[in-house]
């Protein structure tokens, strides 16, 4: 098939896929998965060179947004509680499903890496739209968890980055480039923003996306991965967008309407369904795998730090989405993981992001109004069990 | 006195805007104390980005805001007192229990919402009137 043919059915999916997210009120990320899964398996397209450099692209952008969207304030004012959580949240799967994968499955040591990186996940924009629906957001549960989400995220990225390093001398620019582009974009975007900004030729946006291919072109050479830098560069960056809404509005549009379709039907289309069909009992078992760490990690700590709300908690905890698909899609263009891995790791990936989403709020959801009047006497980073004297 | 308390559904859709339309007509002759509930619905379940949340949100919070002045708007020119509620929940619920909480002695909706989701599950409209202890008028 030619590209352009493959272009035009990725176009009339995309499209598609965005109406049928407004129409059924599902995240149009899951709907460009799920489409791309049926495009790739009827459509014999395979993945051609353009889309699979655009959705590597797209990756970063997407790592790059979730830094950018984390509150930081918030963060500082909850790190302790999130700290312990989200460590616990991300080391216990990981262990947990590399383990599993390794000695159960039979997976190489890296495939295995690979697989407790995809599966340690928390996604924080599917246990923030949970959070704000509710109103919790704003209860310090909810702060608390959306802090430890982040750190969660954090550690996915790391262990994206470093444990695949094979350094060479390049590792050394890649790491200055990346402390360089931290350090200096904060406080040259001011000055660069309030210059060239508010045009309908985006020289910020085109900033962003310099720096970004940078890191990519540098990680690439050191043998890494620009995930952790891409993250920490959202992140030092998220002040700024947080004073800056229009332009942060502006980069969404372009990522949403343009880079992420195409990484969400790259992740699809490399899914095979024959595979995961001759393997439904290891996607179990690895589901399985994913779940019971994160249930027993994260309850007692939960217990603690988000009393009388830990089940609902730790369900939130347990919920991944977009790094568990970018980690998959990275061991799998890297030649780690192969197509039937990367196949059970995205299905369980978007299994994850379902189900302790559904019984979360089917059975543990706590109203935000009686959680805020409880709230009312309890001070911000104090377990609320020792608050209460338990 | 038939009517004293009437709570009026709308979305925006074309079958709210007649059965809000109705109810007003139903206030101003009846004397009825009106009420109309916007019901906020969902985000996207399973968001991949906070930015899909973000900006589903802003974009609900501008079309309420909109919506709910039209209303005010057409009240007044009707000569209609109105309450105006706008709340987030599961929509057939959420106005079976507001008609409670007010103490509605009808219930005015459209057929039919906006989108797909609206009738997946069965309509709104049905499930209200199988839920609703009040009588309930659906306007095609």
């Amino acid at each position: 098939m030619s590209e352009l043919a493959v272009a035009v059915i990725l176009a009339a999916a995309i499209l598609a896929a965005s109406t049928i997210s407004v129409e059924v009120g599902i995240s149009v990320a899951l709907i460009e998965l799920a489409l791309g899964v049926v495009v790739g398996n009827v459509f014999d397209t395979g993945i051609p060179d353009w889309l699979s450099f655009i959705g590597t692209f797209a990756g970063i952008v997407l790592t790059f947004l979730a830094g950018a969207e984390v509150d930081v304030p918030q963060f500082k004012c909850e790190w302790k509680a999130s700290l312990l959580l989200g460590s616990v949240s991300f080391a216990a799967p990981f262990v947990v499903v590399m383990a599993f994968a390794y000695w159960a499955l039979g997976w190489s040591g890296d495939a295995a890496q690979i697989a407790g990186i995809a599966l340690s996940t928390t996604s924080l924009a599917v246990v923030y739209a949970v959070l704000v629906e509710t109103g919790l957001n704003q209860t310090i549960i909810g702060k608390r968890i959306m802090s430890a989400t982040f750190v969660t995220d954090f550690g996915t990225a790391a262990a994206l980055a470093i444990l695949f390093i094979k350094p060479n001398l390049w590792i050394v620019a890649f790491v200055a480039v990346s402390a360089l582009l931290v350090l200096g974009l904060p406080r040259l975007s001011p000055w660069f923003f309030g210059r060239y900004g508010n045009r309908v030729i985006e020289p910020e946006i085109k900033l962003v996306f310099a720096s970004l291919f940078l890191l990519m072109w540098l990680g690439d050479k050191a043998h890494s991965h620009a995930v952790l830098p891409a993250f920490v560069l959202g992140l030092a960056l998220s002040n700024h967008y947080a004073t800056h809404r229009t332009e942060q509005e502006r980069l969404r549009v372009v990522a949403f309407a343009f880079l992420t379709p195409l990484f969400f039907f790259k992740g699809g289309m490399s899914v095979s369904v024959s595979a995961l069909w001759a393997n439904l009992g290891v996607l179990a078992l690895l589901f399985g795998a994913k779940m019971a760490p994160k249930l027993v990690g994260v309850y007692p700590l939960a217990r603690r730090y988000c009393a009388p709300h830990g089940a609902f908690t730790t369900l939130l905890m347990s919920t991944g989405l977009t790094f568990g698909t970018i980690s998959s899609l990275y061991g799998l263009q890297a030649g780690i993981i192969d197509e039937t891995q990367f196949s059970l790791l995205v299905a369980v990936v978007v299994l994850s992001a379902i189900v302790p989403t559904v019984i979360a709020q089917r059975f543990f959801q706590p109203s935000a109004a009686e959680e805020a009047g409880r709230e009312q006497a309890v001070t911000i980073g104090q377990p609320l069990l020792e608050r209460e004297g338990r | 006195m038939p009517f004293e308390k009437i709570l009026a559904a709308i979305d925006g859709s074309e079958a709210s805007d007649r059965a809000f339309a109705k109810a007003l007509e139903l206030a101003s002759l009846t004397g009825a104390k009106l009420t109309a509930l916007a019901v906020e619905g969902p985000l996207p379940a399973y968001a991949a980005t906070i930015g899909e949340v973000d900006e589903v949100r802003r974009e609900k919070d501008a079309f309420f805001e909109r919506l709910l002045g039209s209303t005010r708007q057409q009240a007044d020119l009707a000569g209609v007192e109105l309450e105006v509620e706008l709340r987030p929940g599961h929509a057939a619920e959420l106005i079976v229990r507001v008609a409670k909480e007010k103490q509605a002695d009808l219930i005015v909706l459209g057929r039919r919402g906006h989108f797909l989701r609206d009738h997946v599950l069965g309509s709104t409209a049905d499930r209200v009137s199988e839920l609703a202890d009040c009588p309930v008028m659906i306007v095609r």
